[in-house]
């Protein structure tokens, strides 16, 4: 099976920078995520939403990846929310609790509507 | 990337079980994910409840990653052997490394996220982890010269029939 490495991008709605994540996350994908959180950080937005609906696999790295992302958000106070995680995934957010520190929203329209009123 | 392969052994039977696959996988960065797609394909015809079949897929995943660099230290030409075998009321895949560093300990604290956010803990460390928590059980040994993972899905009465 063909890796599908990590592509990214980001876009800027109401009061939020989305990245759109598709391919896997995993230890090839670290510079791709890491450069695309610093494009979406540099409009200083309150609220950062990681788009997975494109995301098919994240493994141990990848999760990692994440936690580092979180860290670099709670430093310069922005919340960091995800979306369009398969149930699967939403039970490892859960597992490892990164959903204690990170909204987890089932679609765009979700995450966009929370982030605009919290 | 050298390309993973089946043994063509599966099928067999011996008294404590049913063979299903036995593969091969060179130990290069993200060949894991062939490895648990090869096992999923390997159990189809158990039609387990999706949700099992994923933690089984991430739970192959990640223990074929810990034995191709810690085990095997990513060397290609030193592969990671993975037998899959149906026993009476359980799944068993058997994932055996080379044993290149101290063997594994499925008795690890949990990850502290609070210390990894703060920067107090190194951001990895979560293979284990999720391996614990996506099968029944989880069965480390070896010596020198290898390491063996079993993984352990109960068929009936899991921690999660979903």
């Amino acid at each position: 099976m063909p890796a599908k490495h990590l592509e990214a991008s980001v876009r800027h709605v109401a009061g939020a920078a989305v990245i759109d994540l598709d391919g896997e996350i995993n230890s090839f994908g670290e510079e791709t995520l890491n450069a695309a959180y610093s494009e979406a950080e540099a409009k200083d937005p309150e609220v950062i939403l990681l788009n997975f609906e494109g995301v098919d696999y994240i493994n141990s790295t990848g999760i990692a990846l994440i936690v580092s992302l979180l860290g670099r958000a709670r430093a310069s106070q922005r919340r960091l929310s995800a979306y369009g995680l398969s149930d699967h995934y939403v039970e490892i957010f859960n597992i490892t609790r990164l959903s204690d520190f990170m909204g987890i929203y089932p679609d765009e329209k979700s995450a966009v509507q929370k982030a605009t009123v919290s | 990337m050298t390309a993973p392969k089946s043994s063509g052994q599966k099928g067999g039977n011996r008294p404590w079980g049913t063979s299903l696959a036995e593969l091969s996988i060179p130990s290069e960065p993200g060949n894991e994910r062939w490895a648990m797609e090869q096992v999923a394909e390997a159990v189809r015809g158990l039609d387990l409840p999706p949700g099992r079949l994923e933690k089984l897929k991430t739970a192959v995943a990640e223990a074929t990653m810990n034995a191709m660099e810690h085990g095997n230290n990513y060397r290609p030409e030193v592969p990671v052997k993975i037998q899959v075998w149906l026993l009476k009321e359980c799944l068993l895949v058997r994932i055996v490394d080379r044993g290149g560093e101290p063997l594994p300990s499925s008795d690890l604290e949990s990850p502290d996220l609070e210390a990894k956010l703060e920067g107090r803990q190194t951001p990895r460390g979560w293979g284990m982890f999720l391996i614990k928590n996506m099968v029944d059980e989880i069965r480390v040994s070896g010596n020198p010269d290898h390491h063996t993972v079993e993984l352990v899905l109960r068929l009936k009465g899991g921690n999660d029939a979903s």
